[in-house]
Parts: C-alpha cells; sequence; structure tokens
C-alpha cells in the first residue's frame, strides 16, 4: 500500500492555483451543450406535463395535475402495470446480462492469448451495427411461422406449430440482452483487469477451489464494476424503445412505447409528458435504492 | 512436517528454458532460500512447487508422495506473495479464517488459532482492521500469519520483504527466521538480496539463467564458491588470474600470478598448469602498510582511491600488473591516497575457481 501522503500528491487534481478558472473553463462546453440539450428540453417536458390536455391544440392554456392523478389513480392501474412491468423488464435484462458477462469478461481480463482482441471484437460487434438492422436479424431467427428457429424445430418435427419466440417479453428480452450486453462486460472487464491476479493465488494456496476463489474474492471485489454495468443496462432496457416495438409489435407495451404512442399517435403532449416523466422519476428511485445497497455491500471494496 | 525433494524439474515457456533439470532436497524444518537475480527461474520454481505452474519434467514430492498434478489448492501449503496479496474486502481475521474456512475448521477452533497466530506475529489489536488501515510492515506480518495458521505442509515465501524499506527489511530478516525456527515449518525463500538469504537459511540454492550453480550453507556460499558467477554475486570480490603450478601441502595450490606467485586454499583437485581464477575479497586483504609480517601472498599496491563508510575504509588499490583491487581497511588506520603499501591476505581467506 501506497504511503497515503504519496498518494494525496498524486490525486490532486491538476490545478494551477494561479488560475483557478482553467478547469471551469474547460468543462464549459461539455456544461453548455448538457444544459442547452439535456437540462431545457427536461424542464420543458415537466412544464409540458402539467398543462391542460387539448384534442384540437398540442395543450390548452391553464396548468393541472390531472395528468398525473390519472396515470397513478386509474381504476385498473392500468399505467402503473405498465411501468411496474417495464422496470421488471429492465430488471430481468440487467440480471441475465449479468450472469452472461460475468464470465466473458473474466475471460478477457484474464486471458493474456492474442485470441483475446478477437473476443472483444465479437463483444463490442452489436454496437457496430444499427439497432434497426439487428433487430432485424433477430426477426428472421426467431419469428413465429417462417422464423430460422421454429421451421427448424417444425421441419425436425418436435413442433407442431411454433414456439412464441416473438411478439412477446421472450423476443424482447432476448433483443436487449443481445444489444445491451456489451455495457455490462466492458465495466465489468475495467473492474477484474483492476484486481490483482496474485488474490486468486492467494485463495487457491489456501485451499479454496478456482470457482470458490472467484466467487469469494473476485466478484465482490468486481462490485464497482458489476454496479455500473448493471445501472447501465437497467437505464438503457427501461427507457429502449426501437427494440420492444420491432421484437415486441402491438403486444408488448411498455413505458417508452406508451410515450410515443401518447405523443405520436394520440397527440396527448402534456400526458405522454407526464408518462415520460414518471418513467424517469420511477426509474431513478430504483437505481438511487439500488446504489445505497450495493455500496453497503461494497464498503470493504473502497480503497 | 514435511521433506521436499525436487528431482529433475524443468520448466520451459515455449521455447525458453525457465529452469533447466533442477534436483533440491529439502530436509524437515529446513529453511532454503532460492537467490538469484530477475530472471533466474527462481520464482519459476517456487510457482512450480506452489502448483500455480505445471512442470515440464520432473517431480516433486512432499514426504514421498508426487504432488505434481494436484491443485494448488490440493497441495497444502502456505504462501506468502511479494505485494502480499491481502484479500482488501476482508478483515485481517476474515483473511486469517479463510484457509481455516476452506479446511472446514470449527468456528470456535478458528477463532482461538487466529487469536494464537495473531499473537505471534504481534498483531493482537488489529484484527479488525482492514488491510489498507495497516501499514506495509504490518501488511506483511498479516500475510505471515495467513500462511501460517493453516499449518502448512511448505511454506513458500516470494520476495516477502522487497516492498519494505531498507530499515523494516533488515527487522523483518529476523523476525521471519525467529517465527520459522518456532514453527519449526519447512520453508522455501525466494530472494535476489544474498543479505536476506544470508541471514535467514540453513542452505542458499545460487540460480542463474534456470540452472543452479551451488547448493550449500551461506559459509560455504560465501567463502567456498562453486564458479565465478556465484562469488561475483554474493558479496564483492577480486578476480587474479592466475596458472596452477603445483600443490603445496594440505590443500594449499602454488599459482603463478600477474601478481607474482601466490598460494590459495582450494579443496577440489587442479592439474599443474591449469588456469584458474583466485578468489580475493576485500576484507580479506591486510594492509600492512610497512610490508612487515612474512612474505607469503605479499604485494605492493598503490592507494588509488579511499572511502570512509564509518565501521571501515573503502580503498581501491592498483598493483603490479596495473589491475585494480577492492580492498577493506580498519577505518583508524591514516592512510594517504598515491601512498604506496603493502597488502597481504592469507591463503586460507582465498579460494579458486577453475576457468
Amino acid at each position: 500500500m501506497a504511503d497515503p501522503a504519496v498518494s494525496e500528491t498524486v490525486n490532486r487534481p491538476l490545478a494551477d492555483p494561479r488560475k483557478p478558472h482553467a478547469t471551469f473553463l474547460l468543462i464549459l462546453p461539455t456544461l453548455g451543450i448538457l444544459i442547452a440539450f439535456l437540462l431545457f428540453p427536461y424542464l420543458n417536458m415537466i412544464v409540458m406535463s402539467f398543462r391542460t390536455p387539448s384534442t384540437s391544440d398540442v395543450f390548452a392554456p391553464g396548468y393541472t395535475i390531472g395528468n398525473y392523478l390519472e396515470i397513478l389513480f386509474d381504476e385498473d392501474f392500468y399505467y402503473l402495470e405498465i411501468l411496474l412491468n417495464t422496470l421488471l423488464l429492465g430488471a430481468m435484462t440487467t440480471a441475465i446480462c449479468l450472469l452472461l458477462g460475468f464470465p466473458v469478461a473474466y475471460h478477457l481480463a484474464r486471458s493474456r492469448s492474442r485470441v483475446t482482441t478477437l473476443l472483444y471484437a465479437f463483444v463490442l460487434s452489436p454496437l457496430l451495427v444499427g439497432v434497426v438492422v439487428r433487430c432485424y436479424g433477430w426477426i428472421i431467427i426467431l419469428a413465429n411461422n417462417e422464423g430460422l428457429i421454429n421451421a427448424t424445430l417444425r421441419d425436425l418435427g418436435l413442433v407442431e406449430t411454433f414456439l412464441p419466440l416473438m411478439y412477446n417479453m421472450t423476443g424482447v428480452t432476448i433483443g436487449l440482452v443481445h444489444i445491451f450486453l456489451p455495457f455490462m462486460i466492458l465495466p465489468l472487464t475495467g473492474a477484474i483487469q483492476s484486481i490483482d491476479p496474485a488474490l486468486e493465488e492467494a485463495a487457491r494456496s489456501l485451499g479454496a477451489s478456482r470457482l470458490t476463489s472467484i466467487l469469494r474474492v473476485v466478484l465482490p471485489l468486481s462490485l464497482p464494476g458489476i454496479q455500473a454495468g448493471t445501472i447501465l443496462v437497467f437505464v438503457l432496457t427501461i427507457s429502449s424503445y426501437v427494440i420492444p416495438v420491432l421484437l415486441g409489435g402491438f403486444n408488448v407495451v411498455i413505458m417508452p412505447t406508451l410515450v410515443v404512442q401518447q405523443l405520436l399517435d394520440a397527440m396527448l403532449w402534456p400526458f405522454g409528458a407526464a408518462l415520460a416523466f414518471v418513467l424517469a422519476l420511477a426509474g431513478t428511485i430504483v437505481v438511487w435504492i439500488y446504489l445505497l445497497l450495493t455500496n453497503r455491500l461494497m464498503r470493504g471494496v473502497a480503497r | 512436517m514435511t521433506r521436499l525433494a525436487i528431482e529433475g524439474l524443468t520448466k520451459k515457456f515455449g521455447d525458453v528454458v525457465a529452469v533447466q533439470t533442477l534436483d533440491l532436497a529439502i530436509d524437515d524444518h529446513e529453511f532454503i532460500s532460492l537467490l538469484g537475480p530477475s530472471g533466474c527461474g527462481k520464482t519459476t520454481t517456487l510457482r512450480c512447487i506452489a502448483g500455480f505452474e505445471q512442470p515440464s519434467a520432473g517431480r516433486i514430492t512432499f514426504d514421498g508422495t508426487d504432488i505434481v498434478d494436484r491443485l494448488p489448492e490440493d497441495r497444502n501449503i502456505g504462501m506468502v506473495f511479494q505485494n502480499y496479496a491481502l484479500f482488501p474486502h476482508m478483515t485481517v481475521r476474515e483473511n486469517l479464517g479463510f484457509g481455516l474456512e476452506m479446511r472446514k475448521t470449527p468456528a470456535a477452533e478458528r477463532r482461538s488459532r487466529i487469536d494464537r497466530v495473531l499473537a505471534t506475529v504481534q498483531l493482537g489489536g488489529l484484527g479488525d482492521r482492514y488491510p489498507r488501515q495497516l501499514s506495509g510492515g504490518q501488511q506483511q506480518r498479516v500475510a505471515l500469519a495467513r500462511a501460517i495458521v493453516i499449518e502448512p505442509a511448505i511454506l513458500l515465501l516470494d520476495e516477502p520483504l522487497a516492498n519494505l524499506d531498507a530499515k523494516l527489511r533488515e527487522e523483518m530478516r529476523f523476525f521471519i527466521r525467529t517465527l520459522q525456527q518456532e514453527v519449526g515449518i519447512t520453508t522455501v525463500y525466494v530472494t535476489h538480496d544474498q543479505g536476506e538469504a544470508m541471514v535467514m537459511s540453513d542452505r542458499i540454492v545460487v540460480m542463474f539463467d534456470g540452472a543452479v550453480h551451488q547448493i550449500g550453507a551461506p559459509t560455504d556460499i560465501y567463502d567456498r564458491p562453486a564458479t565465478r558467477a556465484v562469488a561475483s554475486f554474493i558479496g564483492q570480490s577480486n578476480f587474479i588470474a592466475a596458472e596452477v603450478r603445483g600443490r603445496d601441502g594440505d590443500g594449499l595450490y602454488r599459482l603463478e600470478s600477474g601478481l607474482g606467485a601466490l598460494t590459495s586454499r582450494f579443496s577440489g583437485s587442479l592439474e599443474a598448469g591449469q588456469k584458474v581464477e583466485l578468489l580475493l575479497r576485500p576484507e580479506a586483504i591486510e594492509l600492512t602498510g610497512d610490508g612487515a609480517g612474512g612474505n607469503v601472498n605479499l604485494v605492493t599496491a598503490e592507494l588509488r582511491e579511499r572511502y570512509f563508510l564509518g565501521n571501515t575504509l573503502a580503498c581501491r588499490l592498483k598493483v603490479a600488473d596495473g589491475s585494480m583491487l577492492a580492498a577493506q581497511a580498519p577505518p583508524w588506520l591514516d592512510l594517504d591516497v598515491g601512498q604506496s603499501i603493502g597488502c597481504r591476505f592469507a591463503p586460507e581467506r582465498t579460494w579458486l575457481i577453475p576457468r
């Protein structure tokens, strides 16, 4: 371990004490873009969500909390159920990505073979092709009647009609996992790479099997990477639109598809804005609770 | 406690031979150091014993049982790593408890054994700290404690003192040696630091380029080195090229060199006319000043440089054939640079290395 005095020196930001504003000037461009294209539209959306809906115009004069009341107190809890489904889809996709991604990330982080570069390319490949193209790829594979899987199964006589692989949550989850997996693997790989391989050897010298040493040493120490990866995938999933629409069709209704429906089909801008804000808020709360819980787990890991 | 035997151990990485047919038998309770410069194969040998590298050929046995095909976790070894490799997310007690937990030791016994070992390494009050809250020396002792609390068959140490500052390193040498004696555990210690190896070891294995040059007690290695590489790696040395003239009684050889006729002790057998190098340690050179006291191995030299080191004077002498000799003199000796002095070295304090 480094001497605390030394690490303090190393960690000090590169600021020139004579020009205290130099750092600020450097972040100014990014800050400007964020204010203009994120903060401002967000505020605009929040304001919109409190406007009175209108059938003939974008919105009617006056303000109301009616949009939110309708979302929260609908008789069948229709909107809340969709919100819950959206969050569950996010949790499910995130969990599958973590299960599939951890072994790959571990291998990427630990392998010294030249094949690793190729594996990196495979891992990143979903990001290299447009999301629509990839979804059509999955449609060819998953489609109900003439899809690759179902056609093969039918030809083999294993199924009589078809397996419902598409136009339901299964298809959407498959697509989401495929496309968001890199966002899990990359932070995980970074986290595992920063764990000294000697720790695993130490565990094994003490009698732990390879699996035990990964579960007891690597897994807890990679929690920062797991935290980053899971939050990324969760947030991306609950706000994804194209994949659920293409692979879920009209059968899968989640918050983003509902929002677009309200905005574009029903032209109910204030209500759509309220739905979008509820989704954003719910997502934020979930992530916040998750951060609190995982930070508690990571208390020993922080260096 | 365990006898460790290594027979014909060879390890290749591709075409590179890291260790070449190493044979070594380590006795129960013995403390062995593998000493050599980096890349000499000492760490590879240790990792083969630990099971982290698979030997290309050869056998490794613990008490006669071949363990080459056993996984590291099934070898019952205790290992201390260069950077300690303490689990950062576990407290000191949890670090120590890990190996016991893997051995399914009951919780009560686990507690008492951890307490006992923590006391042994003088870390009694620090059991609930995390490794990052400890100093380097304390972390080092936790690593030692973690390795011995499981009462392993063999203790393996991979340059455990390399990351400590000089003063602490000095202290830890004695600490580790005393601990090893107390616990009575067969120990293999890897280091490139000759001082560490000398202080701690019963025997030292000196390695260069994957090959063992000499195995022996610290005094053997220092006073009777087998090769020039061993002699120059350990301690300071002067080499004087010479040719054997004949045998002169009990283990003494007469030589002819650029400095004239010399006599040296040597236990091996040499032919007349054979080319050798005479190893002369700086502290074996006696600066007589006036040249009195016998004329065996007496040469005149010119003092070219002298440095005061507190407990000794380091001198550089120019001798008859123009070469330089390093010598040590008592610090109270009043010597002037440029002065001509006689220097004498007893034949019993020199050694020969065949060329």
